[in-house]
């Protein structure tokens, strides 16, 4: 390996990266880019949900049910409404999202005994918010009807509110959420954004590079010249591997100080592990470079698997475990699934290489077997 | 090793081919070629895309893999990659496509200082070397200039200063003039002739022009994957013994027609007629032309030597008697079109285009009457497909006004669209569809019935020679049918004005004849106005009038006869001469009042005012050096002369040089 002329092929390269506006836009600019859309288009948390109130029995009791509603940091109210149809109208523009519908003999009911009417309406179009908001709606009701009824208790009884809370509730659920205390979506989601975005940009990129100079003939220069086939490898490599490397750091603050994500493992471990992760993603993106012709199939290709392998088969959104048989075996061949692991590990878990160091294995042995496939796949000397 | 060792290893040919043989797929790109270059000669491959030009090349410069046969380059046998690896050290290779191999985004400098960084070029001789070609092609200045704001003609010199910065031994350059202006032709054919007679240095170089065959010292002519003829462009020439005459004759088309029936190869250059009256003396031609011609009066007749082009086709019509000859379809007289507007189809009036900074366009004015074949020669970028687009109205100029058939170009986009056939430089059909559905798409497209696109289809096949073909894709038939396709797809709706760019790149002689036959007939018979670009300076020849366009202005508007007769009133007439050592004869004659003295392979030409007295005197001064004068006589001018001298005119008055 003559590293004169790894470092000529290299050098070479990261100039044009930095001259070349549309690539260095697409180097730098895309991963910042997916990260702040994906990071808000995927976080699941739901609130301020715009929502009316439609009360048609207008006692006291009445507006102390909707002001449970009202309070809470869910829901943002937008006033009351008189009648159903006005609810139905601002649904169908997206005004509201959830309508409160409080019947008219509401007070009357209570009092008596029985059980009162409270119609909801909730836009249904997106099925994951619609049972979040429904969730919440149950809720905020629950403790409506806790409130009620122990107001009732207490003054029939002669005890303190606290205490009929107490006796209406024999037992009580405490929920403690780890590694992600605050149930907070964006904690989970950015670093399992980070596994996506260096799973589909150093692909493309490398892709892109070599490609680019098959269709332009100029590598031409590479096949006429004396380098070495592993020198090549490596100077066209190393550029590539360097710029994921800066936008891993920068993936890294954005998800820290950007979205207040916890780091709570170990900073060496993470790093080691990415720089292999970007290795092997990067030698994926040099795989397909040598297989294709065109631009537009390199582009297509390296996305198409980057998509596909980073959402369905990495664990960001289905557990690997819960795949079957086929997809089971998918997911272990490409290394965006350990990544996986390991960004969990090091963001929220605080584990490190103690517990994670086979996937640095695995990380180490992919880079190097796709390295000897490119090896072997690329001639100086063509058959077209 | 011993003396006479030493002398064989110096005369075994630096190359070796023997039954080589190259296929894609099914395909065979190369058949059988065999051919020897020796140390220190340029070597040329001359004939069209697809003769297997390129497939050649890169097999030499051990970049592709061959099928069957013999490749020796240096004594060793590329049969593996690990041989080729053996020879890359000691040669260079310029793949195809003005400049396409470097890179846009750096500087000249550091373009060059990459390739030698590639080549493992020590420091200190990268530094020599690179400032004395900097020198020589003048490229010094422009050193810290990106690539991708290079002229072509830049372009293609850097290319080869990168291709020569580890000097190797063996250079392969493939197409590096194609597209490129004549001056900037020129310039690189002096450079490279300097450079390996300075280092002793040996190139194989291909190219499309059938004009540039006087710049080898030896060469090949391929078509279709095979060497039909190889040896010096002199012999060459003799191959083919005959004499080419030129004649103007009353009723053109009837006078072609009579001289068809007794030469086999005739053809219309713009008003004049191109007779190859082959095994015949000037004295024997002209006497069996004008007992042709009978009761045409015949206006003017001169012999010249054949040009190359006609060999070749002769070389093939003896290989395969119907080569070259008109298809009946083609000389069957076409349905009448629809009369056009009287005065100028196009007009063009102070035509200005910018890009940005860059004035792409500037100033053209030129108009084209019904029935005339208009020509817009120039390199590649020198603004004639913006000029094209303008008059089209597919891009609004930034100052100055044209008009089609009377319309202004500017009002009327949809008006102009149905008087005008347009047939664009990249490949303007469906590959994917056969003959007939790419023509019935285009009569779609112009809201034909379906009987008038019955008939148009029966008549492309019949115009085009394209029976027998209609259910091949487009995609699959030869370049030359391609361009025959396309043209009657433009034709579809009877158009009384003909855009045309480029339409002849790529086609091999033969087809790029018949398709000026067609267009010839268009123009006389049905009175299409056509204008038409190319970069091929031979080519120009055929239009009945030529503007010369560098760098987005017309240099000079006229018939090519009068262009050339004005060239020899203001500069003098072509001579050539045979001297040896030619690259100090060169030199001489360049110091003493021939500044445009040009090399052509083992020639120089240049123009002088009184040659016969100024033969005499060169003779004189080159033998008073001590260089041996083999031959000096009178050559006709060629088209490239003319763009040359005007282009020199043109940058000498316009900047301080």
């Amino acid at each position: 390996m003559n590293l004169a002329r790894v470092l000529a092929l290299a050098q070479r390269e990261w100039r044009e990266i930095l001259r070349d506006r549309i690539y260095f836009l697409l180097a730098f600019l895309l991963p910042v880019m997916l990260m702040l859309v994906f990071g808000y288009g995927m976080s699941q948390d739901i609130e301020n949900i715009a929502f009316a109130v439609v009360d048609e029995d207008h006692t006291p009791l009445s507006r102390d049910y909707a002001h449970h509603f009202i309070e809470s940091r869910y829901f943002s109210f937008k006033g009351y409404l008189p009648d159903a149809d006005a609810a139905d109208r601002l649904l169908a523009q997206r005004k509201l999202r959830l309508v409160i519908v409080i019947g008219p003999r509401f007070a009357e009911q209570l009092r008596a005994g029985r059980a009162a009417q409270v119609q909801t309406l909730i836009d249904g179009t997106f099925a994951t918010s619609t049972r979040t908001i429904q969730a919440y709606v149950e809720a905020i009701n629950l403790a409506a009807n806790t409130s009620v009824r122990s107001g009732y208790l207490a003054r029939r009884l002669g005890l303190p509110p606290e205490r009929v809370a107490d006796l209406l509730h024999p037992v009580v659920l405490e929920v403690r959420y780890l590694y992600n205390q605050e149930v907070r979506s964006i904690w989970s989601v950015a670093p399992g954004l980070i596994m996506l975005i260096l799973m589909l940009v150093p692909p493309l990129l490398m892709a892109l590079s070599v490609v680019r100079e098959k269709e332009t003939g100029a590598i031409y220069n590479v096949y006429s010249s004396t380098i070495t086939r592993a020198e090549f490898l490596v100077g066209k490599l190393l550029p590539s591997v360097t710029i994921s490397c800066i936008n891993a750091v920068i993936l890294w603050l954005l998800a820290t100080l950007y979205f207040g994500t916890p780091f709570k493992g170990s900073l060496a471990f993470f790093g080691v592990a990415t720089l292999l992760y970007i290795l092997c993603t990067t030698a994926l993106g040099l795989l397909i470079s040598l297989l294709v012709r065109t631009q537009q199939a390199a582009m297509i290709i390296s996305l198409v698997m980057s998509i596909i392998v980073s959402i369905q088969f990495s664990g960001l959104i289905t557990p690997v475990s819960a795949l079957s048989g086929g997809n089971y075996a998918i997911a272990h061949a490409f290394p965006a699934m350990y990544y996986n692991e390991v960004v969990k590990g090091a963001f929220l878990k605080a584990i490190g290489f103690e517990a994670l160091w086979p996937q640095l294995l695995v990380f180490a042995l992919y880079a190097l077997a796709v390295f000897m496939l490119c090896y072997l796949l690329f001639r100086k000397r063509t058959r077209t | 090793m011993g003396q006479a060792a030493l002398v064989a290893a110096a005369e075994a040919p630096l190359l070796r081919v023997a039954g080589f043989v190259k296929r894609y797929g099914r395909r065979s790109a190369v058949k059988e070629v065999s051919l020897e270059v020796r140390r220190g000669e340029i070597y040329g491959l001359i004939g069209p895309d697809g003769a297997g030009k390129s497939s050649l090349m890169k097999a030499v410069a051990g970049v592709l893999s061959f099928d069957a046969g013999r490749l020796e380059v240096f004594g060793i046998q590329l049969d593996s990659e690990a041989a080729a690896e053996r020879v890359k050290g000691r040669l260079g290779f310029m793949p195809q496509g003005l400049g396409l191999n470097l890179y846009p985004e750096l500087s000249i400098e550091e373009n060059i200082d990459f390739f030698a960084r590639l080549r493992l070029v020590p420091a200190a001789e990268l530094a020599q070397r690179k400032e004395r070609l900097l020198a020589i092609t003048r490229l010094a200045r422009f050193r810290s200039r990106a690539m991708k704001h290079l002229s072509g003609g830049m372009k293609q010199k850097l290319a080869l200063v990168c291709t020569l910065i580890h000097e190797p031994e063996l250079i392969v350059l493939d197409e590096p003039t194609t597209g490129v202006d004549p001056v900037s032709r020129r310039d690189f054919w002096l450079i490279l002739s300097e450079i390996l007679h300075e280092r002793g240095a040996t190139a194989l170089v291909s190219t499309a022009y059938m004009d540039e065959a006087s710049r080898f010292h030896r060469l090949a002519l391929m078509l279709d994957g095979r060497i039909l003829a190889a040896g010096r462009p002199q012999d060459l020439r003799r191959r083919v013994p005959g004499v080419a005459v030129q004649l103007r004759a009353e009723h053109q088309a009837e006078a072609l027609a009579r001289l068809r029936s007794v030469f086999a190869q005739v053809q219309a250059l713009g008003a004049w007629i191109h007779v190859f009256a082959q095994d015949r003396d000037a004295t024997a031609a002209e006497r069996e032309i004008r007992a042709a011609l009978a009761d045409i009066a015949l206006h003017e007749m001169f012999s010249t030597e054949p040009e190359l082009e006609d060999v070749f086709i002769a070389s093939l019509r003896q290989q395969d008697p119907h080569a070259g000859a008109m298809s009946a379809a083609v000389q069957a007289p076409l349905a009448a079109m629809a009369a056009a507007a009287d005065g100028n189809a196009i007009a063009a009036r102070g035509l200005t285009r910018d890009f940005g900074e860059f004035r792409a366009v500037d100033r053209v004015s030129f108009n084209v009457s019904r029935g005339e074949i208009f020509g817009l020669l120039g390199a590649n970028g020198a603004g004639k497909t913006t000029c094209i687009k303008m008059l089209t109205g597919i891009l609004p100029p930034s100052a100055g006004e044209g008009s089609v058939g009377g319309i202004d170009m500017r009002h009327a986009g949809r008006a102009i669209k149905q008087r005008i056939g347009y047939v664009s430089q990249a490949f303007s059909l469906y590959t994917d569809l056969t003959v007939v559905e790419n023509v019935r798409l285009f009569a779609g497209i112009y809201g034909l019935t379906r009987r008038e696109a019955g008939e148009r289809l029966a008549w492309t096949l019949d115009n085009g020679g394209l029976a027998g073909y209609e259910n091949e894709t487009a995609g699959s038939l030869p370049m030359g049918l391609r361009q025959r396709l396309a043209l009657g797809c433009a034709l579809v709706h009877r158009p009384q004005v003909l855009f045309l760019d480029e339409p002849t790149s790529g086609v091999d002689p033969v087809g790029r004849r018949q398709f000026w036959e067609i267009l010839f007939r268009l123009s006389r018979i049905d009175g299409v106005a056509i204008l038409v670009t190319t970069h091929y300076m031979s080519e120009a020849e055929h239009c009945d009038r030529l503007a010369l366009m560098y760098a987005g202005g017309i240099v000079a508007d006229a018939a090519p006869a009068e262009l050339k007769r004005r060239v020899t009133e203001e500069a003098g007439s072509l001579l050539e001469i045979s001297a040896s050592p030619v690259l100090q004869a060169l030199a001489l004659l360049r110091s003493a009042g021939y500044p445009d003295a040009a090399l052509f392979g083992e020639h120089i030409h240049l123009l002088a005012r009184d040659p016969d007295t100024a033969g005499t005197q060169l003779r004189q001064m080159l033998a008073g050096a001590g260089i041996a004068v083999a031959h000096i006589g009178r050559r006709p001018l060629s088209m490239e002369d003319v763009f040359v001298h005007y282009v020199t005119l043109l940058e000498r008055g316009g900047t301080l040089q």
